[in-house]
């Protein structure tokens, strides 16, 4: 329609809605409940944060209600000694941990992803790429519980009886593994969804200047998707750092693991540590949070824990946005 | 049919919180002594209409600091309760014993463990199978978190108040743990008698001194390894005669006889049992 057209229904004398009274005021009443949810959602959200800073920030300042001694930061964040019965609260395990795992498993399930949205959005026939969409879709869903019980009474016991006829197989393998497999199905979606949003032209363009298909994917639709294929996998990372319950069932839960390898004499300390029990911010807070008095430094400082995987998550989220705007054309 | 479900769900709500004003005995601690103590209130309410007690989980820890604080009426743990915490004036009752054994992945080869050879395996001096009998294989300890009231036991009875290795498996639930146990060749750990009782097709038990862990064990004074459940009140933080009441009523309805024999269909033993012994725990 043209500017400054009269609108057609107004010509043939339809009824134009009039902007009585009762319009405006419920205008007016809408506006207010979309404030008034809006407002409650960032009101929830800060209630949380705060919740989580004033109980964290408890145990490195005297406040009313703590009922043992004040930490000082470096004793917390720079120690690896957790004994917290015997009075030492390093939680650098914690912190390694809960990287080294979340880094294991983006580093198994970005490749797979990516690569299976290439294969969804590029090259399977019709008939497939639904089916598949539709089970990836299905799999972000299933709850992590369930793959926690498939690597407690799966994969555990089969690694162990494979390869390790020695050791417990618990450890940073098994679980980035069931990690990888619990994030590759959101990273496969965003990626597919990179790759088809990406111009027919640029393959086609590719394909005439005489590349191959392997070329064409390698040299043109990987770098042009870059900016959403990283967004992929920091929200697949994301995902990963505040998984508890899975990771729990399979990691072993040690928080000693840094001092145990510190005195093992392996000759491949690398190997090793994949196969050593240890644990990661979020599992002890699921293990020992509920079970330790409040108000104790124990508990202050397991909700400092709490507050670190918050600005971790957060510190990701904003990543994400960054790369998200990126690059993209 | 929405609005009718939401209609009854909000009045469920106002019936909940309105039975909570009335004169309801809370009851927080030990997810372990939950059951237990649920069917005593269950059976007290019935014999006692108008009376409300409440029974939630939390940990022993949780109860025991809530019980202190006044925000239960009645902590349940499995452990005994802090110096502080006696010193603020609580008070313990022993409701049930609860016995401990030493369970192993059935592989081991070892069926009896000295009280020394324990300790040691448990502490990291003994770090395979062979060193007690058993098969040319490393020991995998599987133990319960540090805030774990069955860690507190085995801690006390069977390391005698050393530290555990440092090299161990930790599962967050006893039912985790015979899992664990089940799965991983060379397993070992601690759990109260009734799970293996449960599980005898996936673990084995293992004897303490020579003695294999049963009611009649424990009974005759041949066994050890066994701990009290119990249940604490702060008489300074119960202020209201009703509840005062009710609260007393509970607890003696918990320890009297008629109710104790129930306690061994849910895998404790009645505290009249043990009275005669001499106990650590």
């Amino acid at each position: 329609m043209e500017a400054g057209q009269e609108p057609p229904f107004a010509a043939t004398g339809a009824p134009v809605l009039q902007h009585s009274r009762f319009h405006r005021l419920s205008d007016r009443w809408a506006h207010l409940a979309f404030l008034a949810c809006s407002l409650l959602v960032v009101g929830l959200i800060g209630g949380i944060l705060f919740f989580l800073a004033s109980r964290g920030l408890a145990a490195f300042w005297p406040v009313a209600g703590n009922t043992g001694r004040t930490l000082s930061l470096s004793e917390v964040f720079l120690s690896t000694d957790w004994a917290p019965s015997s009075d030492h609260f390093g939680i650098v395990p914690f912190i390694a941990g809960s990287l080294g795992v979340t880094g294991l498993a983006l580093l198994i399930a970005a490749p797979a992803g990516i690569l299976t949205g290439v294969f969804i959005a590029k090259l399977a026939p019709t008939w497939m790429r639904n089916l598949m969409r539709q089970v990836m879709d299905l799999l972000v869903g299933i709850p992590s519980v369930v793959y926690g019980i498939f690597g407690l009474t799966v994969v555990l016991p089969f690694v162990s009886g494979t390869w390790l006829a020695e050791a417990p197989a618990s450890g940073f393998a098994v679980a980035a593994l069931i990690l990888a497999v619990m994030i590759v199905p959101t990273i496969v979606s965003l990626s597919t969804d990179a790759f088809e949003s990406l111009p027919t032209s640029l393959d086609e363009g590719a394909q005439a200047l005489g590349s191959s298909r392997w070329q064409a994917i390698w040299h043109v639709l990987i770098p042009a998707a870059r900016p959403r294929l990283l967004t992929a996998a920091v929200l697949g990372l994301g995902r990963a750092i505040g998984e508890a319950m899975a990771v729990q069932m399979v990691i072993g839960n040690n928080p000693q693991w840094m001092a145990l390898m510190r005195e093992s004499t392996d000759r491949a300390p690398f190997l090793r540590a994949l196969f050593t029990p240890a644990a990661t911010l979020t599992t002890e807070l699921v293990q020992e949070l509920p079970n330790t008095p409040a108000g104790s430094p124990w508990n202050n400082v397991l909700f400092a824990m709490g507050l670190l995987l918050y600005l971790l998550t957060m510190v990701l989220i904003l990543a994400t946005r960054r790369l998200g705007r990126g690059k993209e054309a | 049919m929405k609005i009718r479900f939401l209609a009854q769900t909000i009045l469920a709500g106002l019936l909940v919180t309105g039975a909570a004003q009335a004169q309801t005995v809370t009851v927080m601690g030990s997810t372990a002594l939950g059951p237990i103590v649920k069917k005593a209130a269950d059976d007290y309410m019935k014999a006692h209409p108008g009376v409300q007690i409440a029974v939630s989980g939390g940990g022993s820890m949780t109860g025991l600091n809530q019980v202190t604080s006044g925000g239960c009426h009645i902590g349940i743990s499995d452990v005994y309760a802090t110096p502080d915490q006696d010193k603020a004036g609580v008070k313990n009752y022993n409701i049930v014993v609860q016995p401990f054994t030493l369970i192993a992945h059935p592989g081991v080869g070892v069926g009896n463990l000295t009280a020394q050879q324990a300790e040691q395996v448990f502490t990291g001096k003994i770090n395979n199978w062979k060193e007690v009998g058993g098969k040319d294989q490393k020991i995998v300890r599987v133990i319960r978190p540090e805030s774990s009231g069955t860690r507190a036991v085995q801690k006390k009875v069977i390391l005698h108040d050393q530290d555990f290795s440092k090299n161990v498996l930790i599962q967050d639930s006893t039912g985790a743990v015979v899992t664990a146990v089940a799965t991983t060749p060379g397993a070992i750990s601690f759990v109260e008698l009734e799970h293996l009782e449960k599980n005898k097709a996936r673990v084995a038990g293992i004897a303490y001194n020579g003695v294999a862990c049963s009611n009649e064990a424990v009974k005759s004074g041949k066994y050890p390894v066994f701990s009290f459940g119990h249940a604490y009140t702060n008489p300074a933080k119960l202020s209201d005669p009703k509840v005062k009441q009710t609260v007393d009523g509970f607890l003696a309805f918990i320890l009297s006889h008629e109710f104790q024999q129930n306690v061994l269909k849910a895998g404790y033993l009645p505290v009249d049992y043990v009275k005669s012994l001499k106990t650590k725990l």
